[in-house]
């Protein structure tokens, strides 16, 4: 029942989230978009390239809709409104997360065309860089929480909020959370400008229907990520515990999902620099800094 | 038969059925992802044994560490897609001599070493992995943070040695 | 609708026809620059773009198309998937592609009336039985026999290569030689594509495979070719050290030619006699620190005799500049790939996702500078305007101040300044398509959606129209160069040397003072200076644009009027005439004869095309990314191409 009433609302709020996205990207606001779309896409014939990796082709979006399921089946609506609650939910969560990279590897591959090959290498590459950005702010919360139970670190920030706790963990994850969905400007695996729709190009029809399925319920999972890692969860007064995630979840995903056109694209050698040099030693502060801190204050 | 032993029977049974592959594709990126998948059925295992920390960890790290070898692959070899009908295969005598010691080597350690009495209590999965942290900054902390540095005394000497030649060619 | 889908139009189907007719998708041919330019607004008017033929229902043609970008389009709606429709704006006859579904005129009314259309035809015929085939010529393939080692060997028939003795592969290829190939339908894993091999003796990452008949081809005496007249005792394969046998011959893997096995041999990397003793396949049980290769090279003692580990392959090959050595795959982008110009087609060589050589090509071909051989004034000048739809005005100018030239004629000063302010007004909407077109390549939506609205504004508008839009371009470009990470994406990208840049605000941005609107009394009466920029990298390219377009602006409030440029009084004119203009590319000269009021002769140069040479600066051993910023930062307009 747990399971009906999250997949269901995880439905609506990507539905939302894709009126969002077409919004901005088109500039009108089509409340029935997604839907007219999703139909249109379904009606289309499905076009298989020459000599394809048949096996990864078929499997890419696949294994992302699975990988973005597993995802939110750690994520915590409302007390007790979790698909599963694992004791190592935060650390789960990341591991359902890494085959988002075995997905876009297949997808690239499969097709046998260069746009896709080198969009799914391009992802490889910006995997090496937020790879580390994903984990240690997660260690962070993780430390406040005394947990990885992704309720437990809901229920630890009570009194105070991670965002305000540690923003710079937040910060860091927010990048790395784009990077994982390939959202602009860090869409380098399916660049419109580089690479012709890159891992996308080659799937049409129902194929490409699931990709982008796969696609929304990874932002989803993201955005209810940060929502239960940095702002608390279901908590909050007078509303009710899921109406806050909604709101929360709805607000993140749709912040996600509009910033970033209003940059261009990261040069994937910028992005890999900045999230070594730059991004990796302060997420070694931010540990740093969370463990005195809970160690000094008792909140 | 418990379900948990039938699932146990299930997944060893695809972690080999994987680890064949791996050798029996012609193509090389099938192989790396087959060997992904082999090492995911036995994280699958470890949850199974309810050795929750554990066989997260697997799933998360093999992930990652199997694709980067999946482009080094393609980096590197010859016909990565497995399309040639040319025989890739090398050393083929000293691989199955190779592969059947090790075979021997690690059934005898199963079959002959005194692994202790079956522990039938096992503590939930917070408390594991709140034991395992005690471990891992106690009685172990020596040997993790060695091998830690020694990995990344390893990734700073790789990266040297990568840039080092075509710095004094190129630039 | 000829590119109906297969089926009944069921329930299901009318449902998804009725979607599909609400979600147009559109890809543009020749390219959205050349939509823009033409005053047409395609996402206004509810049709919008696609990156990729793949994702579109709809083929939108913008105007008449030369016959090599038709040849293009049709490979483009060949890999569309059905149901999929064909728009036509501006013309009727697009052979070889099908019947357009719906057409109209080149204007914005005229798409809207067609989408119309457009939607109804899909709606009602989305699905139908029996549809026909499409066929055109530039789809059609034959196949062909390569070696995976000698590239250049290519032949009809199955066979071996004379170089080497490999058994060639097969492979599929354009039946015409340069078909264009809009979008590349890669299959570089197949057997035999080629890729450039930077030595043809190495044998390193030949990819491809062999004809099947090879496979069962166990036995070792096979072919009674002599490699080498001395008796050496045994002969090996250079590629697959197991083989081993008593008589030349060919290697039953892979079909080269066997060579002799020397004792002390070297093993570089490219020569590949075998060396160390001759091993038989017993040899890898030898574990006792054996008789392993002596050579320079790889061979592991105790291992496989010959075994060349990856090092040795790879010590030679020429590395790219992150020096990493990975597999060539030749690639081509357009031409009408979405980030580029449109017409535009490149083709790469990519090592990894760093491209190594780079060709630049138009696909509009070379065109007649004369519509007829004996051409009137006005004709000439409509004619040269149509031929670059990107900035037809300063063409117009061009070939009217030449004709004035020859005839001796001179335009009042008040005509004059209309006609700078029309070409001013012009430069500043290429500039404005520009940065649009870097809108989309960079994925900067904010920027694409405002140069693109604001250049549909300002393109037909008269001059005090554009004093009102005036204030809103200064805010939009002041806006522009304060957004975060612009720097980081175009500091030191394509940058250029004072002697590699030749001219137009490819030039100035490297500081060269290069500009034909110098040396003009009436630009320095309405005080105009030239701009230069230092850095020559795309960024100071921006930087550059932005800045002509603020001095235009300028200019035109000089100005005051803008009148299109129309040749007066040419009459029976006869004389030979020069003129130079500066176009939003670069300067671009024109030589004409006339005799008695036609023109006869004519000669032109524009800036483009020395710009193609550019490419290859801009790009080379940059990463795939950087390479198509570098030189879309060079503005490179396809149709400025003259025969």
């Amino acid at each position: 029942m747990t399971v009906l009433i999250v997949l269901v609302s995880l439905a609506a709020g990507g539905y939302l989230i894709a009126v969002l996205e077409s919004w901005v990207v088109y500039g009108r606001f089509q409340p029935a978009r997604p839907a007219i779309s999703a139909l249109a896409l379904l009606g289309r014939e499905q076009v298989l390239a020459r000599a394809p990796d048949r096996l990864f082709f078929e499997a890419g979006p696949v294994v992302l809709l699975v990988a973005g399921l597993l995802a939110v089946a750690v994520i915590p609506l409302a007390p007790g409104l979790i698909i599963t609650d694992l004791a190592t939910g935060a650390l789960f969560l990341n591991a359902a997360l890494a085959y988002v990279l075995v997905a876009l590897i297949m997808a690239g591959w499969g097709p046998n065309g260069a746009y896709g090959m080198i969009g799914g290498w391009r992802f490889l590459g910006q995997f090496v860089a937020y790879a580390m950005l994903i984990v240690m702010p997660i260690t962070a919360v993780a430390m406040r929480a005394e947990s990885l139970s992704t309720v437990d670190i809901v229920t630890s920030q009570t009194a105070l909020w991670n965002i305000v706790y540690q923003p710079l963990g937040f910060v860091l994850f927010v990048a790395a959370a784009m990077g994982v969905c390939w959202l602009p400007p860090l869409d380098l695996p399916t660049a419109p400008g580089d690479l012709a729709g890159g891992v996308e190009a080659e799937y049409t029809g129902a194929r490409l229907a699931v990709l982008r399925l796969a696609r929304m319920v990874l932002i989803m999972a993201l955005a209810g990520a940060t929502v239960t890692f940095y702002l608390g969860g279901w908590l909050g007064p007078w509303l009710p515990a899921w109406a806050w995630s909604a709101i929360k979840i709805l607000i993140v995903a749709g912040l996600m999902v509009s910033a970033g056109r209003l940059i261009p694209r990261v040069r994937e050698a910028h992005y890999l620099e900045i999230s070594w040099k730059l991004g990796i030693p302060l997420a070694l502060v931010n540990i740093l800094l969370v463990g005195v801190i809970a160690l000094v204050v008792p909140i | 038969m418990t379900p948990q032993m039938i699932f146990l029977v299930f997944f060893g049974g695809a972690a080999v059925w994987f680890g064949i592959v791996v050798f029996r594709t012609r193509s090389m990126v099938r192989s790396a992802l087959a060997l992904l998948f082999s090492q995911t059925a036995v994280g699958v295992m470890f949850l199974l044994m309810q050795a929750e920390f554990l066989g997260v960890l697997q799933i998360m790290m093999m992930a990652t560490e199997m694709s980067v070898m999946a482009i080094f692959m393609v980096m590197f070899m010859m016909d990565p897609g497995g399309m040639g009908a040319m025989d890739m295969t090398h050393q083929k005598r000293l691989s199955l001599w190779a592969g059947g010691i090790g075979l021997v080597a690690a059934l005898a350690v199963i079959w002959l070493a005194d692994w202790g009495p079956m522990g039938l209590l096992v503590p939930d999965a917070a408390e594991q992995t709140a034991q395992l942290g005690r471990e891992l900054l106690d009685r172990s902390m020596f040997i993790f943070e060695s091998a830690a540095l020694m990995i990344l005394t390893a990734m700073v000497a790789a990266t040297m040695v990568a840039i080092h030649p075509s710095e004094g060619r190129k630039r | 609708m000829k590119g109906a889908r297969d089926g009944t139009m069921a329930v299901l189907q009318r449902l998804a026809a009725a979607a599909m007719s609400r979600d147009l998708r559109g890809f543009v041919v020749p390219g959205a620059d050349i939509a823009r330019a033409a005053g047409v607004n395609l996402g206004g008017a509810g049709l919008h773009l696609s990156a990729t033929p793949r994702h579109a229902s709809v083929l939108v043609v913008i105007g008449p198309l030369p016959a090599g970008l038709l040849d293009a389009a049709s490979v483009v709606y060949a890999q569309m998937p059905r149901p999929r429709a064909i728009l036509a704006l501006g013309t009727n006859d697009i052979a070889p592609l099908p019947v357009p579904d719906a057409t109209g005129p080149l204007t914005q009314a005229g798409l809207e009336a067609a989408i119309v259309d457009l939607r109804r035809i899909i709606a009602t015929g989305a699905f139908q039985l029996d549809v026909e085939d499409f066929g055109a010529p530039a789809l059609e393939t034959r196949t062909e026999y390569t070696c995976p080692m000698h590239p250049e060997v290519v032949q009809d028939t199955p066979g071996n290569c004379p170089k080497c003795g490999m058994t060639l592969v097969v492979r599929e290829a354009a039946a015409t030689s340069h078909a264009g190939h809009a979008m590349p339908e890669q299959k570089h894993k197949a057997a035999g594509q080629t890729h450039s091999q930077p030595m043809a003796t190495s044998h390193d990452h030949a990819k491809g495979g062999h004809s099947a008949h090879d496979e069962n081809h166990e036995h070792h005496k096979t072919h009674t070719k002599h490699d080498s007249p001395e008796a050496a005792s045994q002969y090996t394969c250079p590629m697959h050290a197991e083989v081993v046998s008593d008589e030349p011959g060919s290697c039953p893997k892979c079909g080269m030619f066997l060579v002799p096995v020397t004792e002390a041999g070297e093993n570089s990397g490219h020569d590949h006699k075998a060396h160390g003793k001759a091993h038989d396949k017993h040899s890898m049980e030898n574990h006792h620190g054996g008789h392993g290769g002596h050579g320079k090279g790889g061979a592991i003692d105790g291992v496989e005799a010959h075994f060349m580990s990856m090092v040795d392959l790879t010590r030679d090959m020429p590395a790219s500049a992150d020096g990493l050595k990975m597999e060539w795959i030749n690639v081509p982008f357009g031409p009408f790939f979405p980030g580029l110009p449109g017409g535009l087609r490149l083709d790469l060589t990519l090592d990894g996702d760093a491209v190594t050589t780079i060709s630049a090509d138009s696909v509009v071909g070379t065109r007649e500078l004369l519509p007829e051989s004996a051409a009137t004034a006005t004709a000439f000048a409509d004619h040269l305007a149509a031929l670059s739809p990107l900035s037809p005005v300063t063409y117009r100018l061009l070939a009217c101040l030449a004709l004035e030239q020859a005839a001796g004629q001179r335009v009042a000063s008040d005509v004059a300044r209309a006609r700078i302010g029309a070409v001013e007004r012009e430069r500043i909407a290429s500039h404005l398509g520009w940065l649009s077109g870097f809108g989309a390549q960079s994925g900067f939506g904010w920027l694409e959606k405002h140069a693109a609205a604001l250049q549909l504004k300002l393109r037909g508008a008269t001059a005090s129209e554009i004093e009102t839009l005036s204030p809103k371009i200064s805010t939009f470009l002041a806006r522009l160069q304060r957004t975060p990470l612009l720097t980081a994406k175009l500091k030191g990208i394509g940058q250029l040397t004072q002697s590699d840049a030749l001219s137009g605000p490819v030039a100035r941005a490297a500081g060269i003072a290069r500009d034909a609107r110098d040396d003009d009394p009436i630009y320095a009466n309405l005080g105009f200076s030239v701009l230069t920029m230092t850095d020559g990298d795309a960024l100071a390219r921006l930087a550059q644009r932005s800045g002509e377009i603020a001095q235009s602006l300028d200019l035109i409030s000089e100005a005051g009027i803008i009148a299109m440029p129309e040749p007066h009084g040419i009459g029976a004119a006869s004389g030979t005439g020069e003129a130079a203009v500066e176009t939003p590319r670069g300067a671009a000269r024109l030589n004409l004869t006339l005799s008695k009021g036609r023109v006869t002769s004519v000669d032109m140069s524009s800036p483009t095309a020395a710009h193609f040479a550019l490419v290859a600066t801009v790009a080379e051993g940059r990463e795939l990314g950087d390479a198509l910023t570098g030189v879309g930062s060079l503005d490179i307009s396809p149709w400025e191409v003259a025969s």
